[in-house]
């Protein structure tokens, strides 16, 4: 195998598929990367990386001279890309050595049982794609609401249901509720499916996502065959697939209340900073307090003898006036998630949840991005 | 070439595993499967390759040709790295509730590939009670294509809830003419070395190789065996005691270490240890923690493999004993200690075979203690004790 290759491109290439790698391999081939230039008509160098739930697949273009294929550590070569000099990279396989050249910098890697590597899981079918950026958006509107308690496998992924033309991501740590709703294009227009996909994965690939498309290819346990249970995305010449999390989602759109005492319109920015100046004073466990009446809402934190912080905004408040006590951080992320400039705070009681949404497009209309916030109870 | 070739002397149930492989396909292909189910147990006689036979059917269900033998799959899995057959392999000396619910909810997901999702477990035996409650659960209510492999000496080492919902795979203890053919054959050894090694490892196959192909081992198993004819005073028991403990240690730790280091090798390797270059010591560095992890693995595995040296030797011991006690009823069948003839005359014409029967006992009463932590080397004293008083 050899290939010549411009050292951006590749170095892009080489670092995203290592993310993938196991940072303790269950097996130590699973550390390897697998690089493969299948014809040397194609142009096309192809890295891979799996480690037995989660496969990473790059391509990146190159001057093919010899085909082939090899397995080298993978960190090391993300180690190595990463401090390249700016010159094309030369890559060649010798017996169980490869050569890596760029500038005056060699490098030689021993390479690794290449056939005792595990075959990666085929690509799903496509069912539809969606704008790359929202999908971004949407996915980082939601990630902070999953649980990082693996013990219910359940809350630690996002649950994606595609319906038509639109995608609803939802996410929950028994606390809060996030969803997001968003437009795409699917292959088939009376699609009713859904999928929950682990977290950390989603998360990790919605960040390297710019511009264009990004292809959504699943197979549910419902549709019979080859790789049952997985996801798969692909964007701009990478892709990646991960096994589903094997376990029913919350049924939440029943767990928003429908009827309101009490709504605030609020400025976010302003209320963002103003919660996090308050809660300088409160440590993780303790509340943010807030007195909505009819032209402000007074921010309090901190009581007793212990340091004390208190700040007042102007808001439209609508209704009884209320006082509630959020976790600053759970509040805080369904606030700053909010992508329009201002929201709506909308209440029950001071036991009951509350609901942060955007202000809709158009009036009336429905909001995008929902968060529902349990609020703590006053003392 | 098949992938059920490293089976030795197992015919029947090469052919009922064969048969399961095609009504898996059958599965697969829609028809009812019949023949095929989601729990097996394996079980046999230590050295009769339970888990070799529960790898071959493993990578015979994953394999589209039946279990061909050549292609990637069918690698993968004989390596251990295919991703839809999951290995388990207690490390240590019993394996916990704990890992055992990691395991049942790892063995749920569907199979990447397609066809069966295999949990092989072998030596299923150190589960404990609240983690074959655990198991049970998962068995009892399979996931659809999720294929469980069990592995026992006997059936009786599991839960009897457990057993009834897995079909049971029983296999022989290997002919000493099928080991020595598997000798000659495959690993080339001459035929009186074969022999001689099969005989003296009684239808143990690693066993039987490990003496055939090891110097080392060969002396050993001798001095081992010397050990009932030099019993002739309180003094000598403890010796002897002491003597055999310190081969049994020494054993364990050879094969601990060279063990040891091939998978430190490995894993350095795929870290990339080895390639030169600038900023390559920086990467390898990275290795650390997944070595730690590793060298936390080895260390609990140590303590099994001393336990497996001292009744790998005190078997040894019972087959002399056995074998004495075959001379002394007259019974005319195969002697695996042959060539110690005149000790085992002189044994068995100075003592009864009620006191064979009894130094037997405290042969296996020695191993029963050891297994309940008894410092080794009191267990091995009490037991040489024993041997001389008869």
């Amino acid at each position: 195998m050899k290939f010549r290759v411009d050292r951006d491109a590749f170095a892009d290439a080489v670092t995203w598929t290592a993310r993938a790698l196991p940072a303790r391999p269950a097996v130590p081939v699973l550390a390897g990367m697998r690089l493969e230039v299948a014809d040397t008509a194609s142009d096309t160098l192809r890295l891979s990386g799996f480690d037995y739930e989660v496969s990473a697949q790059a391509s990146v273009d190159v001057h093919a001279e010899e085909a082939g294929s090899v397995l080298v550590p993978g960190r090391l070569l993300a180690e190595i890309v990463r401090t390249l000099p700016p010159h094309p990279v030369e890559f060649h396989v010798e017996g169980s050595r490869a050569l890596l050249t760029c500038g005056n910098a060699r490098f030689t890697l021993l390479t690794l049982p290449l056939e005792d590597y595990p075959t990666l899981p085929a690509m799903p079918r496509t069912i539809g794609s969606a704008p790359a950026d929202v999908f971004a958006t949407a996915v980082r509107q939601v990630l902070p609401s999953t649980s990082r308690d693996d013990t219910l496998p359940m809350l630690t992924g996002v649950h994606l249901t595609f319906r038509g033309d639109t995608i609803l991501l939802a996410a929950t740590d028994r606390y809060r509720i996030a969803v997001r709703e968003m437009w795409w294009k699917p292959e088939e227009v009376d699609i009713d499916t859904s999928a929950l996909v682990p977290a950390r994965t989603l998360g990790d690939f919605s960040r390297s996502l710019t511009g264009g498309n990004v292809d959504i290819a699943l197979s549910t346990s419902d549709s019979r065959g080859a790789g049952e249970g997985m996801i798969g995305f692909e964007h701009d010449g990478k892709r990646t697939t991960t096994r589903l999390i094997d376990s029913d989602f919350v049924s939440y759109e029943s767990r928003f209340p429908t009827e309101f005492a009490a709504q605030a319109d609020v400025p976010v920015a302003p209320l963002a900073e103003a919660v996090k100046r308050v809660a300088l004073v409160a440590d993780r466990s303790t509340p943010v307090r807030l007195s909505f009446t009819s032209s402000e809402v007074v921010l309090e934190a901190g009581s007793g003898d212990d340091a004390q912080a208190l700040e007042a905004l102007e808001v439209n408040f609508e209704g009884e006036p209320m006082r509630i006590a959020f976790n600053p951080q759970y509040f805080l992320d369904g606030l700053t998630n909010v992508e329009t400039e201002r929201a709506f705070l909308r209440f029950v009681a001071p036991t009951r949840p509350a609901v942060i949404t955007g202000t809709p497009a158009k009036e009336g209309g429905k909001p995008d991005f929902r968060y529902l916030v349990m609020p703590l109870r006053l003392a | 070439m098949s992938v059920f070739d490293t089976l030795v002397g197992q015919d029947t149930v090469v052919q009922r595993l064969r048969a399961a492989v095609r009504a898996a396909d059958n599965l697969l292909s829609g028809g009812d499967g019949t023949g095929m189910t989601h729990a097996w147990l394996f079980t046999g006689p230590p050295g009769a390759g339970r888990a070799q036979a529960a790898r071959a059917f493993a990578a015979a269900l994953q394999c589209t040709h039946g279990g061909c033998g050549e292609c990637a799959s069918c690698h993968q899995v004989l390596a251990g790295t295919h991703p839809d057959v999951l290995y388990v392999r207690p490390s240590g000396l019993s394996f916990g509730v704990e890992q055992t619910r990691e395991l049942v909810v790892r063995a749920a997901s569907s199979p990447t590939g397609g066809r069966f999702r295999v949990v092989l477990f072998e030596d299923a035996d150190r589960a404990t009670e609240a983690a074959s409650n655990a198991l049970l659960k998962a068995i009892e209510e399979p996931a659809p294509r999720t294929v469980w492999l069990l592995c026992t000496p006997t059936a009786h080492d599991l839960l009897v809830t457990i057993r009834s919902r897995c079909r049971l795979v029983n296999l022989r203890t290997p002919s000493t003419e099928a080991i020595i053919d598997a000798l000659v054959t495959r690993d080339g050894i001459d035929r009186d070395r074969a022999v001689a090694a099969a005989r003296a490892a009684a239808g143990h196959l690693e066993r039987a190789r490990q003496l055939a192909t090891d110097e080392t081992a060969r002396a050993r198993r001798e001095e081992v065996l010397t050990i009932p004819a030099r019993l002739d005073s309180l003094g000598a028991c403890v010796h002897a005691a002491a003597r055999l403990y310190e081969i049994a240690e020494a054993d364990a730790k050879e094969s601990t270490a060279a063990l040891d280091e091939q998978e430190k090798a490995d894993l350095k390797a795929a870290f990339g240890e080895g390639a030169t270059g600038k900023g390559v010591a920086k990467a390898v560095r990275g290795a650390a923690g997944a070595l730690k992890e590793l060298e936390e693995r080895q260390k609990r595995r140590a303590t099994r493999i001393k336990r497996d040296a001292y009744d790998t030797f005190l078997m040894d011991l019972v087959a002399f004993y056995r074998d004495v006690l075959a001379i002394q009823l007259g019974a005319s069948v195969e002697l695996s200690t042959a060539d110690r003839d005149a000790d085992l005359r002189r044994v068995a014409r100075s003592s009864t075979p009620e006191a064979t029967l009894r130094r037997i006992d405290a042969i296996m009463e020695c191993r029963r203690r050891i297994n309940a932590n008894v410092h080794p080397q009191i267990a091995m004293e009490a037991m040489t004790a024993a041997l001389y008083l008869g």
